[in-house]
């Protein structure tokens, strides 16, 4: 049985949303991982170094998150559920890293969504883009991401 | 040796990076990532869930797999050097998977102030089978 994904949704923006970076969720992230680059971990590394504070690794951006957004809201809006979705593909450009004690304003946007046919079926991509701006407004990080549906 | 500095200038189209091995992945390491992670999908730590799912069992974040990538671009261009990491999830991790991260020059580039490398990146299992493909963007210091 296949269901139907709701393709309103193209174009849809998000209510901006602010996430102020906590020093120990950059730690926490980064160790989940299995990265121990002092850049990361160790706050006298990062006071001397170009940044002037630690940074956070690349992919640390994913987890700033709308707090007051509901995931299962959005993929039943989507016609979907949780058990029926798979990360497709991910994207961060970075223009400057996140550092701690930093409050970001982020963007989001659902940008596409596609319908093909592969292997295991067919399958709906659903693409969102979410930019993060810094306190001065500067975007520092744009993420892109495909989630893929089983239909 | 390791977080040693590369200069744009030593570096050649098809150079490699070191290679960065990871795992045994292991339940705890998928229930910490989604704890630091914020990603609580049960069919990360659930196996009877992943399985309803139709997915055989759990498997690990994408994200995870990708973060792994990431360290083995930073582990020899530096922290902080990214201005791009864009990777396809191309097949499933699973617990007890051992994941190898490699990477590659494709390309160099430069602009004013700016020293770009261009490097293809991609991680394989224990059965040399790609689990994650992508492509990610350096920003590297010159000699001169």
């Amino acid at each position: 049985m296949t269901i139907q994904i709701n393709k309103s949704l193209i174009g849809k923006e998000y209510p901006p949303y602010a996430v102020t970076v906590e020093r120990g969720k950059i730690k926490e992230f980064a160790r989940a991982i299995g990265d121990a680059n002092p850049l990361y971990l160790d706050d006298r590394v990062g006071a001397a170094s170009e940044w002037g504070d630690v940074i956070a690794p690349p992919t640390f951006a994913i987890t700033l998150r709308d707090e007051n957004a509901d995931t299962a809201a959005f993929l039943r809006e989507l016609g979907t559920d949780i058990s029926r979705i798979l990360h497709g593909e991910q994207e961060f450009e970075i223009f400057r890293p996140i550092q701690p004690g930093q409050t970001y304003l982020c963007r989001a946007k659902v940008v596409d969504i596609y319908e093909k046919t592969g292997r295991s079926g067919p399958m709906a991509f659903v693409v969102r883009e979410t930019t993060i701006a810094d306190g001065s407004n500067e975007i520092v990080a744009t993420v892109r991401g495909v989630t893929v549906v089983r239909l | 040796m390791k977080y040693a500095r590369v200069y744009f200038d030593d570096l050649e189209v098809g150079d490699e990076l070191p290679p960065l091995v990871k795992g045994p992945i292991q339940q705890i390491q998928l229930t910490r990532y989604a704890g630091a992670s914020g990603d609580f999908n049960p069919i990360h730590q659930d196996d009877e869930f992943a399985r309803a799912a139709g997915m055989g069992g759990v498997f690990a974040h994408g994200m995870l797999s990708m973060g792994f990538v990431g360290q083995a671009v930073t582990d020899w261009s530096g922290a902080g050097t990214v201005r791009k990491l864009g990777v396809r999830f191309a097949a499933l991790v699973r617990l007890k998977d051992v994941v190898t991260c490699r990477g590659r020059v494709v390309g160099k580039s430069s602009k004013v102030d700016l020293n770009l490398v261009e490097l293809e990146v991609w991680a394989e299992n224990q059965r040399a089978e790609k689990i994650v493909t992508g492509r990610a963007t350096v920003a590297l210091p010159s000699r001169s």
